[in-house]
């Protein structure tokens, strides 16, 4: 059998009396305006409606005029016998509910609020069914407590990080793109003619050595790109192009077609300029590289190399200078910046940017130079390119705030979960 | 990379002016290198241009960069003399090692300094220009023991004996590639040859077995030594008469006397060394095309006289002679690096390209980064790993059977010497470094993996994949679907799973991953047995997707 009690509404009517009994009993010494009733009765609204309703009163020309006084109010015995837990009659009932002066008691409410009752009448956790049924109200929330946080289970929530290095390095690509460059990639396995020989790197050259370059097992030799470009390059190594005298030997195809691990990142850039590039034309690459070095602090297994070219008429050493000290401020954060001669073998003149650490000194960073036409003319660009680099990991390493290489591709979780986000 | 070790107090006199370190070191940038290590007298000096042997010992540092710091300018002098000192060269040696050249050098006066630049040019040279004596081998004698003339002609594995250079016993040409650390060192260069090469005097003294070993007796330099015969051996001239003129201009550079050897070859004779400069031209037009400078003809005259050429103004043209030791100069572009390096590089005022490019980052980055902002979100960690790895690794602790994969054959360990064509063994391997770390353990990575792939130009492909993991005293298939399927939903990919076994999962709990009818992956839970080989004692259930099939 449902239970009912009154409603905050219901509650009031029952102390102040219902809006429609005031209503007449004020009517009962003489008709009134209506303007002077809404003086005297709170909620006329809802006292007009019913008093209407029951025959109690009327309203002419703005003036309201008692019709008779009833003998007996129902609805407030039944508030009142509801209030106590007695029975009332349905129909009443069912025009109390209607007018919201009466609810039924739910499961819900009862079982909620014997909780809260037995939790001392004191609201620990607020939860839906407190707040459906309004059992909140009049009631005190328990305080938290203050010393929580030494006896957090912390195993419970982890964040979930971004790899410091992997984070680094997209950033890194943003803001290359805000330069306006755009990004190429290529296979990790290259075959040796992209990875040096049209790069002008002669057949015999010690980097090529299998002390300095790792070979494959299997798969063995790759294919060579379009017969064209094979032939430029190959007399550009054997008697020159471009008004170079070229290596003076006899250039081999099968060497190369051996598949090599890249070793650099400048493959791309020469497969970017055999393929039609943009010109006037801006590309990087930030590429996996691979070297048999000793693994030690400055020495990865694996390392990532961030290079790229500058493709147009109007570029000369000048600019190249111009866009080192660009990025020494821009993506090094480097105020300071001086330049030597260097030697690589693909470019010429070749340059070497040194930015200031404050704690460090001079620091290697920036490598550029113009690409020898040998290298360029055979992949059919006659336009100047100046290539440059960024000397990446070591970047990361003094951004990341580490001093092992290895730690770029940390394995420990401990060490990625503590790691601080870089805004 | 060639590091030199000088001295200071030496290298300052060579150079003709006391400097300071720090004068020092701006003034060796000149010849592209960089002070090293400064230890009481001794300098290490790293020289960037592996092109440039000329630079690799003290007289050629000093050479170079007394035309930038002092008054001597233009072409360094250099005078050979006639000796009367041939070498006969035997036509068997066409078979091993077929060319040489020759010097004769008088009058040196060789200290401590001196010997120990000669010894180390001489290492450079042969090894890193050289290339580790295959190219060229440099032998040095002393002279006053040796009677001309010479030969150079080839003989049979145990013909001859000879006491090489550090040992006491006469050795035979087989017994020495057996025994002398040289010999051990070399031997491979003369593998396979029924003869052997050797330098023999006219008393059947041997001089040398290029390219391994001197004698003990004609071959030891010393301070005593007064004056020397040089011979270089190998294949090619473009390699030996450079490696020759480095050597003897050093040596000159002490004010010793170079002097010509006639070589007899079966079919004519020459005359080395030859220090004559050798001519090039440059054009005005072209130094400023390529700099972006604004120089005339006399500045950029001017600025290559300090680089050591001797430049002369012919209109439009400058002509130029340029030292016999320089064998780089293969285009303009080289002598323009000459201009600039004399103009100094901190002097150039930067112009900045002002070239409208739209930028980008590649697509499959794009999205990789996508994927692990969604996967970061979902509360895993990130983590990076090798892309090599082992077949271990790989497959044998997977459970799995060996499939083909790309392999390094010089791999610098065996830890790493295959490339990794699936994510997951990365993600064991990590968990295998983290046990006493706080569990549950959630990570993934988005990674490439390198397949075998006929129809590619490079025979192989990389695949961009994502692994994921979590770990914990419970890891279920059901909690790393919720992951997957949170992933897959982000990026309104429709997936299926269809029952499949693995012999990394435990049968009936792994199921493949199908989009648009195709698998693009796995789900699961790793099978006891493989946790068990990571040495891993807590469930592991884990997906590996390919992110090109999405």
């Amino acid at each position: 059998m449902a239970e009912y009690k009154l409603t905050q509404e219901g509650k009031e009517y029952l102390k102040k009396d219902l809006p429609e009994k005031n209503l007449v009993k004020t009517l009962k010494e003489g008709p009134l305006s209506l303007k002077e009733t809404k003086k005297k009765i709170k909620n006329l609204s809802i006292a007009l409606q019913w008093a209407k309703r029951k025959n109690w009163v009327k309203l002419e020309k703005n003036i309201l005029t008692l019709i008779k006084y009833p003998e007996k109010f129902p609805e407030e015995d039944a508030l009142r016998k509801i209030h106590e837990g007695k029975e009332v009659e349905e129909s009443i009932l069912k025009t109390l509910i209607e007018r919201k002066l009466v609810w039924r008691i739910t499961e819900v409410y009862k079982k909620t609020e014997e909780a809260v009752i037995k939790a001392g009448n004191v609201i620990g956790e607020l939860t839906h069914n407190i707040i459906r049924t309004g059992l909140w109200k009049n009631r005190k929330f328990r305080p938290v407590d203050l010393e929580l946080k030494k006896k957090l289970d912390k195993s419970k929530i982890k964040a979930g990080k971004a790899q410091p290095y992997n984070y680094f390095l997209m950033e890194v690509r943003k803001k290359l793109v805000q330069m306006g460059f755009k990004e190429m990639t290529g296979p990790i396995i290259e075959t040796e003619f992209w990875n040096f020989d049209a790069l002008f790197q002669p057949q015999n050259h010690p980097a090529r050595d299998w002390t300095m370059t790792y070979q494959l097992k299997k798969p063995k030799h790759g294919k060579l790109p379009d017969k064209k470009i094979v032939e430029n390059v190959k007399r550009s190594h054997e008697v020159g192009i471009a008004g170079s005298i070229g290596w003076q030997y006899k250039w081999n195809p099968k060497k190369a077609m051996q598949l090599v691990p890249r070793a650099h990142g400048t493959c791309l850039s020469a497969r970017t300029l055999a393929s039609k590039p943009e010109i006037p034309g801006k590309y990087f690459a930030i590429t996996r590289c691979y070297r048999p070095d000793i693994i030690d602090a400055t020495h990865a297994i694996e390392f990532n190399q961030l290079e790229g070219i500058v493709i147009d008429e109007s570029v000369t050493f000048k600019s190249l200078v111009g866009l080192l000290k660009l990025f020494a401020r821009e993506i090094i954060g480097a105020e300071k910046i001086k330049f030597v001669p260097a030697y690589f073998p693909f470019t010429e003149p070749s340059i070497e940017g040194f930015v200031y650490h404050p704690k460090l000194g001079w620091i290697e960073a920036l490598p550029g130079g113009i690409f020898r036409s040998e290298l360029t003319k055979p992949l059919g660009i006659d336009t100047p390119v100046l290539a440059w680099g960024i000397g990446i990991d070591r970047l990361a390493m003094f951004k990341l705030g580490i001093s092992d290489i290895r730690y770029l591709f940390a394995r420990n979780l401990e060490r990625l979960r503590k790691h601080k986000v870089i805004s | 990379m060639p590091t030199v070790e000088v001295s200071y107090k030496d290298l300052c006199s060579l150079v003709g002016k006391k400097l300071a370190i720090g004068e020092l070191k701006n003034a060796i940038a000149y010849a592209k290198g960089e002070i090293n290590s400064v230890d009481g007298d001794l300098l290490k000096i790293d020289i960037g241009d592996s092109n440039r042997p000329d630079l690799w010992s003290a007289e050629g540092i000093a050479r170079e960069i007394k035309g930038r710091i002092t008054e001597e300018k233009g072409l360094p002098k250099y005078e050979v003399k006639k000796s009367d000192i041939s070498v006969k060269v035997d036509e068997k040696v066409n078979k091993v090692r077929p060319l040489t050249v020759c010097a004769v050098v008088r009058n040196l006066k060789i200290d401590k300094n001196v010997l120990s630049q000669i010894i180390q040019l001489q290492e450079k040279v042969a090894g890193t220009f050289g290339r580790s004596r295959k190219e060229v081998a440099i032998g040095i004698y002393d002279l006053k023991k040796i009677k001309a003339p010479i030969k150079y002609t080839t003989v049979k594995h145990n013909e001859i004996k000879f006491v090489p250079l550090d040992f006491e016993e006469e050795l035979t040409p087989k017994e020495i590639l057996e025994k002398h650390p040289k010999g051990k060192e070399f031997g491979h260069l003369l593998e396979g040859c029924e003869e052997y090469p050797i330098f023999i005097d006219s008393t059947n003294n041997v001089l040398s077995m290029p390219p391994i070993i001197n004698s003990d007796y004609t071959g030891k330099v010393t301070e005593k030594t007064e004056e020397v015969f040089i011979e270089c051996t190998g294949f090619d001239f473009k390699f030996l008469i450079p490696a020759l003129n480095v050597i003897v201009s050093a040596l000159a550079d002490r004010k010793a006397r170079v002097e010509n050897v006639k070589i007899i070859y079966p079919d004519k004779a020459i005359f080395t060394p030859d220090l004559k400069p050798k001519k090039t031209f440059v054009e005005i037009n072209y130094v400023n095309e390529v700099s972006g400078l604004k120089l005339n003809g006399k500045e950029i005259c001017n600025l290559l006289e300090q680089a050591r050429y001797q430049a002369k103004l012919k209109g439009e043209k400058i002509e130029l002679l340029y030292p016999a030791y320089r064998q780089d100069i293969m285009h303009f572009r080289d002598v323009v690096e000459d201009v600039l390096i004399s103009y100094g590089y901190d002097k150039i005022e930067p112009v900045y390209p002002k070239l409208v490019t739209v930028g980008c980052i590649a697509e499959k980055e794009v999205f990789s980064n996508k994927v692990a902002e969604i996967m970061i979100s979902l509360g895993l960690q990130e983590i990076l790993s090798y892309t090599l790895t082992n077949k271990e690794n790989l497959f044998k602790k997977m459970n799995m059977k060996e499939e083909r994969i790309v392999e390094i054959e010089n791999p610098v360990s065996l830890n790493w010497n295959v490339f990794r064509n699936w994510l997951l063994p990365s993600i064991m391997e990590f968990y295998s470094h983290n046990q006493h770390v706080v569990y549950p353990q959630k990570i993934f990575e988005v990674g490439d993996v390198v397949l075998i792939d006929e129809e590619q130009d490079t025979k192989t492909k990389d695949v961009k994949k994502i692994a994921a993991g979590i770990s914990d005293s419970k890891a279920t298939y059901d909690e790393m679907l919720l992951i997957l399927d949170a992933f897959l939903s982000s990026f309104k990919v429709k997936y299926k799973l269809k029952r499949a076994e693995h012999p990394s999962f435990i049968p009936g709990r792994v199921a493949e991953v199908l989009v648009n009818g195709k698998s693009v992956g796995l789900i699961g839970e790793i099978h006891p047995k493989v946790i068990k080989n990571w040495q891993l004692e807590m469930p592991v259930a884990g997906f590996e997707i390919n992110l090109e099939e999405l």
